[in-house]
């Protein structure tokens, strides 16, 4: 049962990589005041109001 | 020689030589030997009754070897020098050949008389070792001795194709090769001679209808073959091959001899002799509907660094098949079976990392210890008894064991395959089996799944991975301007500038990059991308700093000048960027480049979800690591690894 589980997230998994690549999203948004949020990788800024 | 009608020179009862290749017939009336020669019929002698016998094998049976048909026209038991009896029968084919069928411990071996080519000796008794190949037998492939004994000729019937004198001694060695290739050499000759064939099932030789002799279990009595100990009842599954019996009415050990029973020693109690889970008598349905009734279970131990380790064994039978053992140790449990030592492929030399094959699998030397018999109960087809030690070694490729028990006279090897409690109370109809504890040598690892099922989805996002690569098509640039923001107020009120029109595609990601000339100062700008028709703002963060100098490592830098952000598709249409932005440097203006790019292939997506999928494989991986550390710390050879 846990082997079926896993392949259906699996699947869920590729077929939302594969949505995002072809409709151009990005999953990890790096701008940080962008539509999806926070930045997934925070370029660790100092300065800045 | 024909076919002769005579009478018996003993009883004179009419008897008949049938088959022209029979020297001896036994008289069914009197049971004497009778032995024709050229002038006369000779009496050789009576023979004993045959042993009571589950054999499925009778006189008179029909079957096919390799096309021709036989017929199975005499039989001779004899006798091991260490106890047991096995079953040589006569097979007269059609077509002349004259062959042996043996019968042993459910096992059968057609063997025919192989000449040894001119010029070729056979080592001679004394030198034959166990163990060692005879090549001067022609065959295809190596034969090793597995066995060399005297057997003594204790009974016969119908009729035999030899001078069967009774209760005369032979010398014998046994051999066996790849592809169940089997051989005798019979010692009683001078030359010897050699018997070469290969081991058969019933089925192969047209005998698989042939069923055993369905009797109730032999119940000897108190005035007649009870306990010679305390005359309490005894029950023998198998009659016709037990050699010791155990009282469970007095704990004795008995002697079995064709069913005579005769007193051998007490048993004496062991720590763990009142933990069987399993009774003698209980039958089980094994896998491929085969039906094994338990007729003896003993204790066996090991000490390793002055710890004993004790585990329960279970003597399976079934007359068909023959003998099998059910092994339970800290309550995992493992069905084995014999297996043809020349058939192993042996480690040159016994020892840390040494590997045995077999069946096409590799084994790795898990243990060496000396096994020695602690507790007995039930019935057993050889001359057991307590404290018997042989030298077993072990080796691992789980779910498979392959075990080596080694005597000064015998070797054998068995294969164990490795039981869960829900088989094993399945096939006996039991429950409530007591959960294993620890790893067991060959238990195999169950959650394989997390990195063969779970490595599914990784390698298809690999390969969709790769696939889309030309698909999302190549970067594009549709705004690439300088501009420039003016002086700033103050150091907290932005300033702001309007780029060109450009326009964007529906469908692909968009990067937004930004270069500042900072140096050692910072500039945080603030974008937004203006959908021209709908004013609807996606903004984003670039923040820039770039910091350099040098210390007593040398010249070092900090930051970059130049800055992105990518967001995900937009709707297609005419677009503005606005740019805000304040700067540590306020008091001066801030030129600013922009660019705006499509369908940029960043990996990170891929990355995302290659990182999603990985951690189901990750955690199995960890778990097989631990897995097999447990595992090979119970091994003596841990220190070899882990496989």
């Amino acid at each position: 049962m846990a082997k079926i589980l896993y392949l259906i997230f699996g699947m869920f998994v590729l077929v939302l990589y594969t949505s995002a690549a072809w409709f151009g999203w990005e999953l990890a948004n790096s701008g940080s005041k962008s539509r999806l949020g926070v930045p997934f990788f925070y370029s660790g800024f100092r300065g800045g109001k | 020689m024909s076919v002769l009608a005579a009478n018996c020179p003993s009883c004179a009862a009419p008897i008949e030589f049938k088959k022209g290749s029979t020297l001896v017939l036994v008289c069914p009336y009197c049971r004497s030997a009778i032995a024709r020669t050229d002038r006369k019929l000779e009496d050789l002698g009576k023979v004993a009754e045959i042993a009571d016998s589950q054999s499925p094998l009778k006189l008179g049976l029909k079957g096919e070897f390799k096309g021709n048909k036989f017929e199975l026209t005499g039989r001779a038991q004899l006798k091991h020098e260490l106890g047991g009896y096995w079953d040589e029968w006569y097979a007269t084919f059609s077509n002349g050949w004259v062959g042996w069928l043996a019968e042993a411990q459910g096992r059968f071996y057609m063997t025919f008389f192989q000449p040894i080519p001119a010029g070729a000796a056979l080592p001679g008794f004394d030198e034959i070792e166990v163990g060692k190949y005879v090549p001067q037998i022609p065959s295809d492939g190596p034969l090793m001795v597995l066995e060399k004994g005297v057997a003594t000729a204790v009974a016969a019937d119908g009729e035999i194709p030899y001078q069967l004198v009774p209760n005369e001694q032979s010398r014998y060695a046994d051999l066996s090769g790849t592809g169940d290739q089997f051989a005798t050499i019979d010692y009683s000759m001078s030359p010897p001679w050699v018997f070469l064939g290969k081991q058969v099932t019933l089925e192969e030789i047209g005998l698989g209808d042939a069923r055993p002799v369905q009797r109730e279990a032999r119940r000897t009595t108190a005035a007649g073959m009870g306990c010679p100990n305390c005359g309490g009842p005894l029950s023998l599954t198998a009659p016709d091959k037990a050699e010791r019996v155990s009282c469970p009415n007095c704990s004795s050990l008995l002697d079995v001899n064709q069913g005579n029973l005769k007193y051998f020693k007490a048993l004496e109690p062991c720590p763990t002799s009142d933990q069987f889970l399993l009774k003698v008598g209980q039958e089980g349905t094994f896998p491929g509907d085969v039906k094994f009734r338990i007729i003896g279970r003993m204790v066996r131990s090991v000490t390793i660094d002055g710890t004993t380790y004790y585990w329960h064994e279970y003597l399976l039978y079934n007359p068909m098949v023959g003998f099998r053992w059910l092994v339970h140790s800290d309550n995992h449990w493992n069905f084995v079976e014999p297996v043809n030592p020349a058939e192993v492929e042996m480690p040159a030399a016994i020892g840390s990392g040494a590997r045995a094959g077999y069946n096409g699998h590799s084994f790795k030397i898990f243990q060496d210890a000396p096994a020695s018999v602690r507790y007995v109960d039930g019935e057993f087809y050889w001359r057991v008894e307590q404290g018997e030690t042989v030298r077993a070694v072990d080796y691992v490729a789980a779910p498979l064991m392959l075990s080596q028990e080694m005597t000064p006279g015998e070797m054998n090897w068995s294969a164990g395959v490795y039981m869960t409690n829900d088989e094993v109370e399945k096939i006996f109809g039991v429950s409530g089996l007591p959960r294993p504890w620890g790893i067991a040598p060959n238990q195999p690892f169950t959650a394989s799944w997390y990195y063969t099922w779970g490595a599914i989805p990784l390698l298809l996002l690999v390969i969709v991975g790769i696939f889309m690569l030309p698909l999302s098509g190549s970067t594009t640039t549709v705004l690439s301007q300088k501009m420039e923001l003016p002086p700033m107020a103050n150091a907290t009120q932005p300033q702001a500038v309007f780029s060109q029109q450009f326009e964007l595609k529906a469908n692909r990601n968009v990067r937004i990059r930004a270069n500042a000339p900072v140096s050692n100062s910072w500039a945080d700008l603030d974008v937004d991308l203006i959908n021209d028709q709908s004013q609807e703002v996606e903004s984003v963060n670039v923040p820039i700093e770039y910091y350099s100098g040098t210390d007593s490592d040398g010249a070092w830098t900090e930051g970059n000048q130049t800055e992105d952000a990518t967001v995900s598709s937009l709707p297609a249409g005419k677009y503005t960027l606005r740019v805000e932005g304040t700067w540590q440097n306020w008091q001066q203006s801030m030129p600013v480049s922009v660019s705006v790019a499509q369908g940029v292939n960043r990996g990170v997506n891929f990355f995302c979800a290659f990182l999603v999928l990985l951690i189901v494989p990750v955690i199995g991986l960890i778990r097989k690591v631990s897995f097999e550390s447990r595992r090979w710390s119970e091994s003596m050879f841990s220190s070899s690894g882990g496989e």
